[in-house]
């Protein structure tokens, strides 16, 4: 942490505990939740180091690894190319999985053709017709890089920093940094996507958990379900009326026995049993979405009507938006092709596509595209030899750590830029590599904070989400 | 070992080592790797070193010679130290000066303050007790003064909660506290209480974790710990056994179930991992355990470089590494992680004999509820042969009213509701039908039938190359007219009269068409037959249309081979459940009606068929059947579990791995090969002294190990004050606090090794002092001066943990379940957790009869998806001994909904209506009581009865609500008589249960 920095963050923490404790020696105490808000009012303004672009971002996860060679990176050349084996010198001593280690490695060319049409010329897989129409909001990241081969360390760093699992996600980062708009929701929320497929891949929840920051700054993850939160749903023949009385009652006791010990967690408590209160309406509130008109709908496809599924999530995560909550981040699984590459990931590709590019036509109507950051992307990419038969329709791909394509629209970021390159097969990056974590310290950026000096102290280390070797802004992709 | 540096002004643990170790050892520190211009300040030989040039950081006794003041005062920012882009912050002036007067002083270095064996500190009169000496004596030179004792009641509460993890029962209260303390420590719960403490440390859980998650039966060990507290094993002999259980002499099958110990460590067994990756970081789990549980230490930092701060080097680790490497393990998860103890546990009985008892009730109510069934069918079955006398019609042809398709393929239907696409098909299509709302008075399931024509390829199925067809998905949606949203109908089965075989394993069975994936689905490629083929979709639940809403199916053919659309279908409904639509065989409907036609009488085994189909429709039934199916299954789990268990256990292979240095900690990166060894910083013994497990384990407990006694005895501490006299528990090191009372930490390290590792003794020796029981409320001064209470002028504070909670409504209840040990049970939880997290591939399914309220110590443990009852725990992934507590609307929620606690309210409220009818006042107190062990005071007395008028006032007017709330998990609603009462007193109770002082260690 700078040291201007850092002296003004204790300051303004010093000053707001001052006043604190002073409030409770005069009888004025201001309550310890009073106080966690104040705290986080301090860090978020001591954090925010430059303007910020984006207030908020949404993270459309897509787990298990979407194929780069089929959506974003085309490599025509590898026609000619197709069934010999990947020259040794490309391939530079890549580990490979336990899936196609010993395998001889024969290249696969894409299964796609590619559309351009936007002016930008960026091309998109044709299994992805509604993205390839928005690619003029959009900027690509071509040369993405991760260290990790396994889908659980490789999804635990892309969202944490570190392959083991421990620490925070990175909106819980921000929830803790810069803290909520709205009162009434969490700051940090996350929307699976519903499948009928059991899914190879579980969605653990340290993928969103805090790690060792405490566990107030955990993502939230809203269920299709009756209760979309955990308890949230009061139990039959409890009416809202009788709730409520019943939270009154237990204020008041409570603020006697505040009076009585002089606790002042008790304080922090009360409040925080009237924000579940407010949550059991905020929360069926947001995913009522019958106040929605048909245009949304049709906006973002026939699945969209199917609660529970990647559109019906992304109408969901623009609400989210519209209430200022921090950090929106869906899941959506099954990206794990190893084989019948082209009829699986299809399948996958219709479940986002329309969605996808619907969300950001729906932000820039809304004019909320500017302070908004969508990040699209998986935790890995996948490999330019076939695994199975290459040349029959049962060939997929195994995963991929070298290279992996990314895209991200507003909240500060060009549209229309592609950055990076590959080499001709996919394989290694050729031009400006990203690591995972010069994504984290970008975005970060765009949340108007430098992430060198957002840190946290656990066990006597100081953490940040870039880790401890060297992160790069990529100031090309900011606009 | 250099003398400890304490007389005079400077303390060198206390005032200067937390600098130079904040500001300076991450480049001047013990790791060689990142020292900067060759300095070290971490020892005085370094830093007292000729550096080049005339140039010395210190000069003893000369500060300006020393060239450390000059650059930490240094404006310079090339100069300055710490330099800038160290992010670390200019020293205070305070910081130099002592600096300064340090070296002025001599600069002595002294040993860190936990590297230094303990001993008793004197404690001048005979009588006070050891642990109040030590708080007051620190506390008089502090404007703070003790608090008083705690209200006798609260005392109560206390203790029962930190010895036992209960809530007192009633009978508790007003024993006097000696004998109080003598009763929880001898009481079973106390065990179970300790245990959970060393569960979390331990890593225990009832799953591998990752990808695969499977299940493990270690459940054994975990009643061991249990018993070894309630026996109050020695805890030397506690620590060696779970190292090295199996390396003592005529081991016992318990001895080596302790080493299960080192065995609940996660495993991992994903498909494209290499197993003896897995089995390298076991190994490491295993020292990083050893080192936060026993030692203090963050070891972990050393897996890839030596430490930056302790005294602790790459190769130190290494070395530890080497008593765990040689284990009979080869990385692998799942019933593949051997070794393993064969074990039959001598808990598991009750289990079984519940189980028994269970399924015995179940049967005699299933028998009953079948009796009472009888009647109401026979008529139905008079009925149903009236009308089917003129005809069945088995399955309703649907009409499509529109037919959409979305990849181009044009579909026509005919007069027969026959839907045909035209040739030239697309390579993949979705068709979506909407039909007519057939005149049925609910829909059950549908009825694909595929036709053979002559315009097809070969005269089959469709217009592909070789004429066959595949549908790989089937959704049914409700769309309501001018509403945006659709409703996805649920498919619970399919069956169809051929399964064939499509190019790929996958494409077989038509069970494939209720998944989301394209690689499976249904076709009829390779059957010989080339007639009509059947296939049925069970509704999950039968289906009643309403005014304005239409059925809308859409059969997904997205096969690879292109053009495999079905090229003639017909879709049609039924009313029928059961059987009907479950499988292809004609209708038990349809047979009654060709019997009648007939005139023949119903055959038995007809009756039977219809007797089935009608329980599918009796709610009560096929509740009390599926509950019934439960059992069953709980019954043959208890009985798999009181069978010979594979528990993970230690033991050596007979070809000793080699042990070498991971460079950058990675696991097929082999450095220079190493022996096993001890920490020289800790406890220095000569390599060859210590080569076993099981000598590790005695040096670990060795009189002469300085942190060992020191990190256990904190963290008991911890577990009575919320936070140990260290508050950093994981972190004995340079990085970690000093103690707040260093001299009542060592009185106590030493006495608990004196005692001969007496566990109860030592907790007996902090309860019974005086700073224990002291009141904790906090004035304003104290709240001002010791917001942390560092000083331990009060008592202490602190949100009970969340098992705490569960298992005090339980007990407060009446509801607990005391049996001790076992296998696991599974409390309520929201319905589809695992469901959702794992797809469908796991199902939680909450326990049954009395197991349900058994303790949490028991509730099965999912890695992946921990209890979601619980807040602030562990998590059980790797070790943790820090205690968490934070404070969310989240909790609260969980607090308030959870089924345990309206269980418990619920009962707690017929207790109160049955002991004080009609009397709100007495009801309130007699709540209070039970859960607070106090009566309202007057002030509150108002509140609780303006809450309960309330409540009452709307559950006289709405009985049925009233009914619907006292239906609170396995309990049986309240009769309508108390209906309104129980009601209003479980909102009470609920209400209790949540106040701050309920959930409060106070």
């Amino acid at each position: 942490m700078s040291k201007e920095l850092s002296a003004a963050l204790e300051e303004q923490e010093l000053r707001v505990t001052r006043r604190y404790f002073l409030g409770r020696g005069a009888g004025v105490g201001i309550g310890a939740l009073a106080l966690g808000n104040l705290m986080q009012e301090a860090r978020a303004n001591a954090l925010i180091s430059m303007a910020p672009k984006a207030k908020r971002v949404i993270f459309l996860t897509q787990s298990g690894g979407p194929s780069q060679i089929e959506l974003f990176d085309p490599k025509p050349g590898l026609r000619k190319l197709a069934g010999q084996k990947l020259p040794d010198s490309v391939r530079g001593g890549q580990k490979l999985t336990g899936m196609t280690a010993g395998q001889p490695q024969l290249i696969m060319p894409s299964h796609t053709a590619f559309l351009r049409l936007g002016q930008s010329g960026a091309p998109v897989g044709e299994w992805l017709p509604h993205i390839a129409g928005i690619t003029d909001e959009v900027c690509f990241i071509k040369s993405m890089v991760t260290d990790q081969i396994n889908h659980a360390p490789a999804m635990t760093k892309f969202l944490t920093g570190h392959q083991l699992p421990g620490r925070p996600s990175i909106g819980s980062w921000f929830s803790y940094g810069l803290g909520s708009v709205n009162r009434d929701l969490p700051d940090f929320l996350v929307l699976i996507s519903k499948m009928m497929r059991g899914s190879d891949q579980p969605l653990y929840d340290n993928y969103w958990g805090s790690g060792f920051l405490p566990s107030a700054y955990q993502g939230v993850k809203l269920r299709n379900a009756k209760a979309p939160v955990l308890y949230l749903k009061d139990p039959d023949g409890l009416p809202r009326h009788l709730r409520r009385g019943m939270l009154d009652g237990l204020g008041e006791l409570n603020a006697m026995r505040l009076s009585r010990t002089g606790d002042p967690e008790i304080e922090t408590r009360i409040q925080q049993y009237e924000m579940a209160y407010r949550m059991q309406s905020s929360v069926p509130d947001l995913t009522n979405v019958s106040d929605e008109p048909e245009s949304v709908f049709q906006l973002y496809g026939p699945d969209s009507r199917r609660p529970g599924s990647y559109a019906a999530n992304c109408i969901l995560a623009r609400r989210l938006a519209e209430r200022g909550v921090r950090f929106i981040q869906l899941f959506h699984p099954d990206w794990d092709h190893h084989s019948r590459l082209k009829s699986w990931c299809t399948a996958r590709c219709r479940d986002t596509d329309q969605p996808s590019a619907a969300l950001i036509k729906d932000l820039k109507q809304r004019g909320m595209l500017d302070d908004t950051l969508v990040i699209w992307g998986g935790e890995f990419g996948r490999g330019v030899a076939g695994q199975g038969k290459w040349d029959s329709p049962d060939g997929g791909r195994d995963h991929h750590p070298r290279c992996f394509t990314i895209w991200m629209a507003g909240g500060g970021i060009r549209p229309g830029l592609t950055y990076g390159a590959t080499d001709d097969f996919s394989y290694n990056v050729a031009e400006n590599p990203v690591h995972v974590r010069d994504l984290h310290a970008t975005v970060m950026s765009l949340m108007g904070i430098d992430h060198s000096s957002f840190t946290y102290r656990f066990q006597g280390l100081d953490f940040r989400l870039t880790g401890v070797e060297k992160a790069r802004v990529i100031h090309e992709v900011i606009a | 070992m250099q003398v400890p540096a304490s007389s005079g002004g400077i303390d060198f643990n206390r005032d200067i080592r937390p600098i130079l170790s904040d500001n300076c050892f991450s480049c001047h520190g013990f790791d060689k790797s990142s020292r900067k211009a060759g300095l070290r300040l971490d020892d005085r030989e370094g830093a007292t070193a000729d550096l080049g040039e005339g140039v010395f950081a210190i000069v003893a006794g000369k500060p300006e010679a020393s060239a450390l003041l000059h650059r930490i005062r240094s404006t310079d920012p090339d100069e300055v130290m710490p330099p800038p882009e160290s992010h670390k912050k200019a020293l205070t002036n305070t910081q130099a000066e002592l600096l300064e007067q340090w070296i002025a002083e001599g600069a002595r270095w002294g040993a860190h303050w936990s590297f230094i064996k303990p001993v008793k500190a004197q404690i001048p009169d005979g009588h006070t007790h050891p642990v109040d000496h030590f708080i007051q004596e620190k506390l008089q030179a502090e404007p703070l003064k003790p608090a008083p004792p705690a209200a006798p009641h609260t005392l109560t509460l206390r203790l029962a909660f930190d010895l036992t993890g209960l809530s007192p029962s009633p009978a508790d209260y007003g024993v006097p506290h000696t004998e109080l303390i003598e009763r929880y420590l001898d009481s079973p719960h106390y065990g179970e209480r300790m245990a959970m403490w060393w569960l979390d440390g331990a890593r225990y859980s009832d799953t591998d974790g990752y990808q695969a998650d499977s299940t493990r039966t270690n459940w054994p060990w975990r009643d061991w710990v249990i018993d070894s507290f309630n026996g109050n094993q020695p805890f030397d002999q506690f620590t060696i056994e779970q190292f090295a259980g199996d390396l003592l002499p005529d081991a016992t099958p318990e001895q080596k179930l302790a080493t299960c110990f080192h065995r609940n460590h996660m495993t991992n067994g994903e498909g494209g991992r290499d197993p003896e990756q897995s089995r390298v970081d076991y190994v490491l789990d295993r020292v990083n355990t050893m080192g936060t549980v026993w030692l203090g230490l963050t070891l972990g930092c050393t897996q890839c470089h030596d430490h930056k701060f302790d005294p602790i080097s790459q190769a130190d680790y290494y070395s530890l590494t080497a008593y765990f490497n040689s284990i009979a393990e080869d990385g692998r998860a799942g019933g593949n992680a051997g070794p393993y103890l064969k074990y039959r546990s001598p808990y598991a009985e009750p289990a079984v004999m519940e189980a028994t008892e269970l399924l015995r009730q179940s049967e005699t109510e299933q028998k009953k509820l079948k009796a009472q069934i009888q009647p109401a069918f026979e008529g139905w079955l008079a009925r149903q042969k009236e009308a089917v006398r003129d005809g069945f019609e088995p399955w309703v042809p649907l009409a499509p009213v529109n037919l959409q398709t979305a990849e181009g393929s044009v579909l026509s239907a005919g007069d027969d509701h026959i839907v045909s696409a035209a040739p030239n098909p697309p390579h993949q299509d979705d068709y979506t039908l909407t039909l007519k709302t057939p005149p049925l008075d609910r829909i059950t399931g549908l009825q694909l039938e595929v036709f053979p024509h002559p315009s097809h390829t070969g005269a089959r199925y469709s217009h592909s190359e070789d004429g066959e067809f595949m549908l790989t998905n089937v959704k049914v949606k409700v769309r309501k007219a001018g509403d945006t949203l659709v409703r996805d109908i649920a498919l619970s089965s399919a069956a169809a009269d051929v399964n064939g075989e499509g190019r790929y394993s996958k494409n077989s069975n038509v069970s494939g068409t209720l998944d989301d994936d394209p690689r499976t689905g249904w076709t009829a490629r390779k059957v010989e037959s080339g007639g009509v083929h059947r296939a049925v979709f069970e509704f999950a639940e039968p289906l009643i249309l309403a005014p304005g809403e239409e059925l809308d199916v859409t059969l997904m053919q997205r096969s690879l081979d292109p053009g495999r659309l079905i090229g003639r279908f017909r879709l049609s409904a039924t009313n029928q459940r059961g059987s009907a639509v479950r499988s292809l065989g004609p209708m038990p409907m349809a047979q009654l009606h060709e019997t009648v036609a007939r005139g023949e009488n119903v055959s038995d085994s007809l009756q039977a068929r219809l007797f089935d189909q009608y329980l599918e429709d009796d709610e009560t039934w096929q509740q009390a059947s599926e509950r019934h199916e439960q059992v069953k299954r709980q019954l043959s789990e208890s009985k798999k579990a009181a069978g010979e268990l594979n528990v993970m256990v230690l033991a050596e292979r007979e070809e000793p791995r080699k042990t070498h240095i991971l460079l950058r900690g990675e696991w097929d990166k082999h450095g220079a090969s190493v022996q096993g060894g001890v920490l020289p910083a800790v406890l220095d013994l000569p390599s060859g002294e210590v080569t076993t497990r099981l000598e590790l384990a005695r040096w670990m407990v060795s009189p002469d190990n300085p942190l060992t006694a020191r990190v256990i005895v904190n963290q008991v501490w911890q577990l009575l004050f919320g936070a140990g006299l260290v508050r950093t528990p994981s972190d004995f090191g340079l990085q970690g606090e000093s103690p707040t009372h260093p001299q009542l930490l060592d009185w106590l390290a030493v006495e608990f090794m004196e005692s001969g590792w007496d566990v109860k003794h030592l907790v007996r020796t902090i309860v019974t002092s005086e700073t224990y029981r002291q009141d904790s409320a906090i004035s304003p001064e104290a709240l001002k001066l010791d917001p942390e209470n560092r000083l331990l002028a009060r008592g202490a504070r602190f949100r009970l943990a969340s098992w705490m909670l569960r298992d005090a409504k339980l007990a407060a209840s009446g509801l607990l379940n005391p049996a001790i040990g076992g296998p696991p049970v599974y409390p309520w939880q929201p319905p589809g957790i695992w469901q959702d997290q794992f797809m469908g591939r796991f199902t939680y399914r909450p326990t049954l009869g009395k197991g349900q309220n058994r303790r949490t110590i028991y509730a099965f443990w999912r890695r992946t998806s921990a209890p979601t009852f619980l807040f602030d725990n562990s998590m059980r992934r790797t070790c943790e001994v820090v205690a968490r507590r934070t404070n969310t609307p989240l909790q609260a929620l969980t607090l308030l909904n959870d089924t345990t606690a309206l269980e418990a309210a619920r009962c707690l409220a017929d207790l109160a209506v049955a002991a004080h009818p009609d009397n709100a006042t007495t009801q309130v107190s007699f709540l209070c009581k039970r859960i607070l062990g106090r009566i309202p005071a007057d002030d509150e007395l108002p509140v609780f009865l303006r809450e309960h008028r309330r409540a009452l006032q709307f559950y006289v007017q709405q009985p049925d609500e009233a009914v619907g709330l006292t239906q609170a998990g396995q309990l049986a609603p309240a009769t309508e008589a108390l209906a309104a009462q129980t009601a209003s007193a479980m909102l009470i109770a609920n209400l209790i249960f949540n106040l701050d002082e309920a959930i409060t260690h106070e």
